[in-house]
């Protein structure tokens, strides 16, 4: 019955193929209409495939895998190219369609003057695909294909601009850490296959229970490898170096992939196999752990920065992190409810500040914006509605999802006051980063008169407006998105109340946004005296934590002396030098022979003698 | 003493002496510094040759030896000898002669060994015994057996014929003559 | 006499001309050498064919008698044309086509 799902992944799929080969032919506003109009209509037939879903009892709706055709069939290994269709899926499917075919629309607008317009909307449309593969996956090699061809995208999509030297180069950067993720992955495919002899996600999550005590070595080592995939695509600690960086891409670029849906594949990779995380209790603890000190992390680097898309990329850093603490700690669904929440609100930021870039003619650092309130009215207002939604502020999607996690981080049966103590210094943080950039930003005298900024397009500004109403309104969507995925996850999540704590984590949150006003708003000498205060704190937080030149040092150097050794020594010195001498000798040889044909004809004659001589000693001798 | 055996005694002694005569007039064509010395010794080295075949029972041959080998083609070499010189040779090169004498000595021993490989098979012919090696026997063994073979060797005495003429007429007219 | 003695004659024949060819330079001598090879087989051919009374052996001296005749004069042509216009004979200065 959801044969017609198959569609949701052909329509991009078409759409690439479609404007990659007659793009450019074809006008500016076709192109717009089909790159558009493939991801309206995924997004389309993700909802009757939802209504179908939901036509259903809830226990019916797992493990409805629709496959196209038989791959392999070796023995006992069975490979099929098969699409999953459960709550899970479709609920990943509703997002990146649909947050992606808002993005798709905004970008008509934002890249507009651009001269390779058919070739970026080739590469979102190949993005959104290679998206519906991974979590349509139904099954670890699907999934891995899926992993890599999105790594892909985002190599083209961050490098669009080519002749940028800084984009190229964090093109590059962003590949490499997403291939050392698929490195993980793959190695972790292959122990499945070893242990469980199938790479089908029903037939692995079935039988594991039943083989694996809690924390066996096995399930320890497949999830840790599964985890340096999701680190690397989610960019948290250690692997998290190139999500500032891939802001080198167009605003778009960074809204859909680097907010929205790419970055949370690693979450969702969790979640799909959250029946392996939960035989290997410590793998969690890790995963929070490391969401946890990543969000922080993140956080408090987002205060120091001065570009403002890099203010948001830290933020979606840090957000991350609070839905890897909610994967670790066991609260699954909350994590998705953030995650959905949290693709409202960040693309809607990343498009507003878009939206401020592009009528400043492409100024992106915070010191040169101000007093856009009045000039950029509902950009002013979209925006500010991300920023309360990402502040946790009451009513807000934001603040249910995020409220959610820090309760449950204390709460829940895994959850410890650590946990907690750090979220909530997070969201501290949160508040004071993004009221610094919404203050920079739209506050204040105009610091850039020369570039006469304007409200943007009307086709720029409805998806702000739609995704602003999702951000505001989205909370009311938690208890649904929890009953909708408890048949995947077993259960539904545990809300708990606890009044102080909520109140606590709102005070902070306040704070936070009253201690951006005080330093931001008021003078600039207190803020100067604040800075010089804290100077080497400032310092590390302003270099990220000298992360960069601490890899710089100890991976990239070292990687390049070897390389430059081994082609002097090794290629050059070596194979080269064997493969001309295998030329050389030979003529060498026969220069030498050469010499042996003196045109004389005695010495001939005498030849010939020999020859007979020896011919003959054979004949009489043998 | 039978006449057949003093017969056969005496023919062997005289198959001995011209054969090791033969071996010694070839010996002097090789060693001789003038070339017509050589030449002269190599027409006597023929002359023991046909006295061999006649002692063998081949009269049309050693009659045909004298008359084409001996007769034409050595006076050719004689001619040639003497329109381009016979000055007396200086030997050189001692390597090439100790090599030369060292190897040719191995063949000999080898083509001697080489006959004690064992008996050929006999091939016994039909011709009496009285018209052994006679012209008649051998034209009618010729005109028969080996006509192809008769009518390529007189196609290729043609062709030398010819090649001689070319040889000749390129080495001594000028070409000019034509454009005039 | 028997064949032994034949085929000593013939071998040393032959060994001799081998032997003129490789040591003479002047190409008149060496290629009296070849003719001193050519006879030694004609000789070994008619004493065979006389030992086994078959005329096959002395058909085939005749045919040699006749290439060779052909041989000496062509060869004696190619010899005139070279040397013709030099002033000595020596084979060892032919050697254009080495290397």
């Amino acid at each position: 019955m959801f044969a017609s799902s198959w569609l949701i992944l052909l329509f991009p799929l078409l759409g690439f193929i479609g404007l990659s080969w007659y793009g450019n032919r074809i006008s500016r506003n076709l192109v717009g209409l089909v790159g558009c109009g493939t991801i309206g209509a995924s997004f389309f037939m993700t909802l009757v495939t939802l209504s179908n879903l939901l036509f259903l009892p809830p226990e019916e709706r797992v493990g409805h895998v629709q496959t196209l055709y038989q791959w392999v069939s070796a023995g006992s290994f069975k490979l099929d190219v098969a699409i999953l269709v459960d709550p899970l899926s479709v609920f990943m499917f509703l997002i990146v369609t649909g947050v992606g075919f808002v993005i798709h629309v905004y970008s008509v607008g934002y890249m507009h003057d651009d001269p390779e317009y058919s070739r970026f909307f080739a590469y979102l449309n190949l993005f959104i695909f290679s998206m519906l593969v991974l979590v349509a996956a139904a099954d670890f090699f699907f999934l891995i294909v899926g992993w890599a061809l999105v790594g892909l995208a985002s190599y083209l999509l961050i490098g669009f601009w080519r002749e940028k030297t800084s984009a190229v180069l964090a093109a590059r950067k962003a590949f490499v850490m997403n291939v050392i993720g698929d490195v993980g992955m793959v190695i972790a495919a292959l122990v499945i296959f070893e242990t469980f002899g199938t790479l089908n996600f029903a037939d692995v999550f079935a039988s594991a229970p039943g083989m694996f005590r809690p924390n066996d070595d096995s399930m320890l080592l497949i999830t840790l490898l599964l985890l340096v995939g999701a680190f690397a695509k989610s960019a948290q600690l250690p692997l998290h170096t190139w999500l500032p960086d891939a802001m080198e891409g167009p605003t778009p670029v960074s809204a859909l992939i680097h907010a929205a849906t790419m970055v949370t594949a690693g979450v969702y990779l969790v979640a799909r196999c959250h029946v392996l995380y939960e035989l290997a209790p410590y793998t969690m603890y890790f995963i929070a752990g490391v969401g946890i000190i990543t969000a922080i992390f993140a956080g408090s680097m987002a205060m120091v920065q001065y570009d403002i898309k890099r203010v948001i990329a830290y933020s979606t850093m840090s957000q991350l992190g609070y839905m890897f603490l909610a994967m670790g700690i066991g609260v699954y669904s909350l994590g998705m409810f953030h995650l959905m929440t949290h693709a409202f609100f960040k693309a809607l930021l990343f498009m507003a500040a878009g939206s401020v870039i592009h009528s400043l003619d492409g100024e992106q650092d915070l010191r040169k914006m101000g007093g856009l309130q009045s000039v950029m009215p509902l950009t002013h207002a979209t925006f500010l509605i991300g920023a309360l939604a990402l502040a946790g502020i009451p009513l807000t999607s934001g603040y249910f999802s995020k409220e959610a996690i820090i309760l449950s981080s204390y709460h829940a049966d895994m959850g410890n006051i650590v946990f907690w103590a750090i979220a909530v210094l997070t969201a501290g943080m949160t508040a004071v980063y993004i009221s610094r950039g919404y203050l920079f930003t739209f506050f204040g005298r105009l610091r850039s008169p020369a570039a006469h900024p304007h409200e943007s397009p009307m086709i720029m500004i409805i998806p702000l407006l739609v995704l602003a109403v999702l951000a505001l309104l989205g909370g009311v969507l938690g208890p649904w998105v929890d009953s909708f995925l408890a048949p995947v996850f077993g259960h539904v999540a545990y809300h708990p109340h606890d009044n102080a704590l909520e109140s606590i984590a709102l005070v902070v949150g306040i704070g936070g946004i009253a201690t951006a006003g005080l330093l931001y708003m008021v003078s600039k000498e207190r803020l100067d005296l604040f800075k010089e205060a804290l100077a080497p704190l400032y310092d590390l937080l302003f270099h990220k934590y000298y992360v960069d030149e601490i890899y710089d040092y100890l991976i990239v150097r070292p990687t390049k002396a070897i390389g430059a050794f081994l082609e002097q020594k090794a290629e050059r010195e070596g194979l080269d030098f064997t493969v001309d001498q295998v030329g050389l000798q030979i003529k060498e040889v026969s220069h030498g022979i050469s010499l042996w044909q003196s045109g004389k004809v005695r010495s001939y004659a005498l030849n010939m003698i020999v020859g007979v001589v020896t011919i003959l000693l054979f004949v009489v001798f043998m | 003493m039978e006449i057949a055996t003093l017969f056969d005694f005496a023919l062997d002694t005289v198959i001995f002496v011209v054969g090791v005569t033969a071996v010694l007039a070839s010996l002097g064509v090789i060693l001789c510094s003038s070339p017509i010395y050589s030449a002269l010794y190599l027409i006597g080295h023929m002359i023991c040759l046909a006295l061999l075949f006649l002692l063998y029972n081949a009269e049309f041959l050693a009659v045909v030896q004298i008359i084409v080998y001996a007769g034409a083609v050595m006076i050719l070499f004689l001619f040639i000898i003497a329109l381009l010189g016979g000055k007396k040779e200086v030997q050189e090169n001692t390597f090439h002669r100790a090599m030369a004498f060292g190897f040719v000595f191995i063949l000999l021993g080898e083509l001697y060994l080489s006959a004690t490989v064992g008996p050929t098979q006999q091939i016994r012919g039909e011709i009496p015994a009285e018209l052994f090696g006679t012209a008649k026997a051998i034209g009618l063994e010729l005109f028969s057996k080996h006509i192809v073979a008769f009518e390529l060797a007189s196609g290729l005495l043609l062709v030398a014929a010819v090649g001689v003429i070319c040889l000749a007429k390129f080495s001594f007219v000028p070409l000019r003559r034509r454009a005039r | 006499m028997g064949q032994e003695f034949v085929l000593l004659v013939s071998a040393s024949i032959f060994c001799v001309g081998t032997v003129g060819f490789i040591i003479r330079k002047n190409p008149l001598i060496m290629f009296m050498s070849i003719e001193l090879m050519l006879n030694s087989v004609n000789f070994l051919l008619v004493a065979y064919s006389s030992f086994l009374n078959s005329l096959d052996g002395q058909i085939f001296a005749l045919f040699i008698i006749t290439v060779a005749a052909a041989e000496v004069v062509v060869g004696l042509a190619i010899i005139l044309t070279i040397f013709r216009t030099r002033h000595e004979m020596d084979v060892d200065h032919i050697d254009v086509l080495k290397g």
